[in-house]
């Protein structure tokens, strides 16, 4: 039976999930997309039925969360239940059925971006992992790793730097470059404690992208002929260290009884 | 971050809760005239009228898409906004601010709905403590009297119907709101919620909350004079 991060939603049967969930992560801009193009394909063509699924895609709160996000006016709290809701929705509505139905469920990001994310915002990390209490277990987890070195040029060859991805809202008096480096170093560095804690899969995406579609085809042929592989990500204890980057607006604590 | 509890702001904080049908409604609207009387700043933030969040709480509504945790969700994301952009400040900036309904309604209906009660209260653990919060406690009978002879029938998620207990809307509006006046009693002594009886005359139930939140601001000002 599939297991869950410690809460199961109402109504949802965890027995005969039988396809497998397949998890791409990494930073914005490190080539997630790319190979996920890649890799579905090459899916069909061994014969397994895919669907793929990212973040900001459900139909019930994506458009209203590209709209929120142009504004640039969300809270870190706001920001961070949107994207919750745009991932319970996909989760139920989307991921679910397709493991129930035998599919190879493909997601750009889960939850563990949403988390990195919350925590380079200073929310409390016991915080973050309880909202995402209920999301499924997946079979594994690619972490698409890169330095922020190799992520500029990527980053400037390509899309350019956008105001989320560059972390404006943290830094809005830094122009977007000393922004994004902030930013994206502090992410980085998130994402390798994460990558601790969940026991990513890290395959170093500074390579080629063939290189690295050569490693996810391996990995995820490891995944679909064992049957019987644990799945990847059985919490350990959170480490105690606190967040470095946390909190510099907020001089505003209350008392901590709760009731 | 906040975790539930006092807050230190010179603001203050009242919310009503209780079921629709209630009267709380009514209640909040004389407390905000009387207050602005006595000469208080007094703003209202009424639950789910975030507009970052409205279309996606229509969306889902009309189509009958949500589900227990997405209807939760956002719910929280639209507190979430009041709360960073409205409520927050304006406690800061001293103001008396007024919630119709606050984040025990969420409590109440999403466990009501199934969900995890320590998750919803977790997910709500930003939020902070009102200065007092009052439960207007009213049998189903009289508030369902009250809501029908109003209007024409219950609203799909209101009634609860996404739960398919009952197909007719006023038997299902009775089973779920059921459920959610046990969480409401549930809740009273856990979070210190002055409970009202809803059935008194209207002037007597807001006579009673006054009183409480006149010594609520008076022993602000004590505090604020004290040496």
């Amino acid at each position: 039976m599939r297991e869950t991060y410690g809460t199961k939603l109402p109504g949802m049967n965890l027995e005969e999930l039988a396809g497998r969930l397949i998890v791409v992560e990494g930073t914005d801009g490190v080539g997630r997309t790319t190979q996920i193009n890649l890799l579905k394909p090459w899916l069909e063509k061994e014969g397994r039925a895919v669907i793929d699924t990212g973040m900001g895609r459900s139909a019930l709160a994506g458009k209203g969360l590209k709209r929120a996000k142009e504004g640039h006016t969300l809270g870190r709290i706001t920001l961070s239940l949107y994207y919750a809701t745009d991932f319970a929705d996909r989760l139920e509505n989307e991921i679910v059925p397709a493991l129930r139905a035998g599919f190879v469920v493909l997601t750009d990001r889960y939850i563990y971006s949403l988390m990195a994310r919350a925590l380079v915002r200073g929310i409390d990390p016991a915080w973050v992992r309880d909202v995402y209490r209920f999301a499924l277990k997946p079979d594994a987890v690619f972490y698409l790793r890169i330095s922020l070195e190799d992520l500029i040029p990527r980053m400037v060859l390509s899309r350019g730097f956008d105001y989320w991805e560059s972390g404006m809202d943290l830094h809005p008096s830094e122009d977007m470059y000393e922004s994004f480096c902030r930013y994206q170093t502090s992410l980085l560095g998130r994402f390798d404690r994460l990558a601790e804690e969940y026991q990513f899969e890290v395959i170093d995406a500074a390579q080629s992208a063939q290189t690295v579609f050569g490693r996810l085809r391996e990995g995820i042929r490891e995944v679909l002929d064992n049957k019987a592989r644990k799945p990847a990500a059985a919490p350990v204890p959170p480490p105690p260290a606190r967040d470095t980057v946390r909190d510099e607006a907020r001089g505003d604590t209350v008392a901590s009884a709760q009731p | 971050m906040k975790r539930y509890g006092e807050h230190r702001f010179p603001g203050k904080l009242f919310i009503v809760e209780g079921i629709d049908g209630s009267g709380k409604s009514t209640q909040l609207t004389l407390l905000h005239q009387w207050l602005r009387g006595e000469g208080h700043g007094v703003v209202n933030s009424e639950w789910n009228s975030s507009p970052l969040v409205s279309n996606t709480t229509r969306r889902g509504k009309k189509r009958r898409t949500l589900t227990p945790a997405t209807f939760s969700l956002i719910h929280a994301t639209d507190f979430a906004d009041r709360f960073e952009h409205n409520i927050i400040p304006l406690l800061k900036a001293g103001v008396v601010v007024l919630c119709d309904r606050y984040i025990y309604t969420a409590f109440a209906r999403d466990v009501a709905r199934g969900m995890d009660s320590s998750w919803v209260r977790e997910l709500y653990s930003f939020a902070v403590k009102p200065t007092a919060a009052f439960y207007f406690r009213v049998p189903l009978e009289t508030a369902m009297e009250r809501l029908l002879s109003g209007r024409h029938g219950f609203k799909f998620y209101e009634a609860g119907m996404d739960l398919g207990r009952s197909d007719d809307p006023v038997e299902s509006f009775r089973l779920f709101q059921g459920r959610i006046l046990e969480e409401y009693e549930k809740m009273i002594p856990d979070f210190d919620l002055h409970v009202v009886d809803a059935t008194l005359p209207i002037e007597v139930q807001q006579a009673h909350i006054r009183h409480v939140v006149k010594s609520k601001l008076e022993q602000a000002k004590r505090l604020m004079v004290a040496p």
